[in-house]
Order: C-alpha cells, then structure tokens, then sequence
C-alpha cells in the first residue's frame, strides 16, 4: 500500500483502518460503476486473453482492483503464475 | 451580491439543518446579513431548531406559487434583526418546487442578503437538485461513518457533474478519544477518502443537544466546543485564514493532507 497506510497504518489497525479500507474500494468502484460481477468477469477475460500467450495464469488466483491516484486512478492487476508448468 | 451557499450531505441526520442554523447565526454575528432557506419541502426543521416555528405564517411554497411576497415570508431571527429564516411548507413535498424556481427565489435573495444558506434534504433525488441549483458553493457535511463518507462521495461526483464547482467538506461529530484509539475515521482519512477542500472539523459534543432542545444555535454558548467549531467555520466562509479546532498538534500532518489532497479531483 502506499504512502498513507505506511504513515498511519502502524498506529491504527483498528476497526477505523478497516473502514477506511473498505471506503477505499468501495468509493473508488461505486464512482467507475463497477459491480462485484463485473470485477469477476473481468477477472476471467483477463485469464482467457493471457491463456493465449501464458498457460500458466491462474483466474481463481487473480485480484483487480482500482486504486485512486493524485493525477489518475490506476487499474492495478495482481496475476500469479503458477511456477514449473511452463 | 450574495453568495448562495448550499448545506448538503446525502445521507440523513449526519447535521444538515444544526450546520446551517449554526453557520447562518455565526454569518449574522460577524455582521453579514443573512437568509437561511429550509428546502426540505414535507419535512420542515430549520425553523424547530432556530426556535421560530411559531412564527410562521407563509412558506417557501406560497411564495412560489404567489400567495405570498418574498418579505412577507422572511421570518425574522429572535436575537439577529440581519438573520431571517425561509421555512419550508409543511404540507407539500418536494415536487411543488422546480430547479428553475429555486434559482429565481435565491436570485432575489441574493440581491439583499449578504449570504443565502439553503439546507438541502438528504438522498440525491429532486429536493436535492433543488436545493443545490442556486448555489454559488456547496458545502457537504459528513460524519466520520462509512455510511455517511460513501454517501458524501456520491454527492462529491453529482455536484462536479452539476459544474456547482469544487465542494467543500465539514467532518461533524468527531469523537477525538475513539479517534486516538485508531475506533473512528480521523478527518484525514475522510479527507484522503474525498479529496476535497476540507472548511470545518466538529466535535461531537452534548451542547448541541441542548441548545437545539431550546431552539438556540449553539455558536452563542461560550463553552460550547461545536459552536466555537462553526464560528470558524463563519470566518473561513468569510475569507479569513483560521486554524482547525484541536489539530494543533497536528497541524503538519494536516497541512500536508491538505496540500495533496485539497484540490479539485480529476
């Protein structure tokens, strides 16, 4: 995580620093409409279009999520390879 | 000419109308005169909580529709001959108003009043888009609450997209002790969470449970701690630079957040 969460994280992981990461996502994925079925759809295309080029991604395994930045959100895409099936 | 100021939050009872009582009594302290506008057309609470709903004889309704002038309307404040109160109608909803009515009343306020502070009714739908359609500013009240913050934030995108121009935000009922035992939302997570121009923190405090209780703004209690909080509050609406309530201690954190954080979103 980022700056903010290394600043506050350590004195506060509390029920205030879960709100806050809730909020986070949830504000972040109300503002681009983004639904829990879409985030999971989109889970699963990303896995069929790198099917094509590494068999080794797991859908089950991958975490998208949209976090806010100062000049422009970023998507941000987490995509385990499972190792030695290359 | 007046600045049209609208108090608004999304969700309810987070302290729209003890906000806009409390702000509208500071403004008329400092000399400026004043006109708050109830626009919870159904829902009228502006005039318990200023403690003139005995007052009434005609509402914001019947000058639109023309039973009424303008200043037959005005109801003025028990202490301050430059604060007066447009009260809501009682027995209508929010479909007796359009956005286009709501602009030429404000408009005419304008023209005497050296601030219009209209209190928005909660939810996002007509009433909301009435309240918010004269506005020069807006001001969005939250309270340190998932619930409350979500809600702001949808409020942020609507007026960006109603071009009302960059919001400004009130942290109400701050409870510092949970606050300091990492229990409650800081401001600085509200404010990281809604990037937008913070212009007042509130404590929570049981002053404005009496003071509303007798119909007083809490801005004239010398030991109330929230209304010392919108008395700033008033100054900075006025241009004045004041430092937030409590957070000395903390003020370079707060700096900070607010350099980054205080602009308008993309």
């Amino acid at each position: 995580m980022g700056f903010f969460e290394s600043l506050f994280g350590g004195r506060r992981d509390q029920s205030a620093q879960v709100a806050k990461q809730r909020l986070a996502t949830v504000l972040v994925d109300d503002r681009y409409k983004l639904t829990p079925e879409m985030k999971e759809q989109m889970k699963a295309d990303i896995a069929a279009v790198l099917a094509r080029y590494l068999p080794t991604v797991d859908p089950d395994q991958i975490e998208v999520a949209i976090l806010r930045g100062e000049d422009a959100d970023m998507l941000k895409a987490d995509i385990p390879l499972r190792r030695g099936e290359g | 000419m007046g600045r049209v100021i609208t108090i608004t939050s999304g969700k309810g009872g987070v302290g729209k109308t003890t906000t806009t009582a409390n702000l509208g009594t500071a403004l008329a302290m400092q000399g400026s005169k004043v006109a708050v506008i109830d626009a919870d057309i159904g829902l009228r609470n502006l005039d318990v909580v200023m403690g003139l709903e005995n007052r009434i004889v005609y509402d914001l309704v019947d000058v639109i529709e023309g039973r009424a002038r303008l200043r037959q309307a005005l109801i003025k404040d028990k202490r301050l001959p430059e604060l007066c109160l447009l009260p809501a109608a009682q027995t209508r909803d929010k479909d007796a108003v359009s956005p286009e009515q709501m602009i030429d009343l404000t408009d005419q306020l304008r023209a005497e009043f050296d601030y219009v502070l209209v209190d928005s009714p909660a939810g996002i739908e007509g009433g909301f888009r009435n309240a918010i359609s004269g506005a020069d500013q807006v001001i969005i009240v939250t309270t340190p609450e998932v619930s409350a913050v979500r809600d702001a934030d949808r409020i942020v995108g609507l007026v960006e997209a109603a071009e009302k121009g960059p919001p400004s935000l009130i942290v109400n009922r701050i409870k510092t002790r949970l606050v300091n035992r990492g229990e409650m939302l800081s401001v600085e997570d509200v404010l990281e969470l809604l990037a937008i121009n913070l212009i007042g923190i509130v404590p929570d405090d049981e002053t404005i449970v009496t003071a509303t209780n007798r119909g007083e703004a809490a801005v004239y209690d010398q030991n109330s701690l929230a209304g010392r909080a919108f008395l700033n509050i008033g100054r900075r609406l006025a241009g004045e630079e004041v430092p937030f309530l409590g957070l000395q201690d903390n003020q370079g954190v707060l700096d900070r957040l607010l350099g980054m954080f205080g602009r308008r979103r993309t």
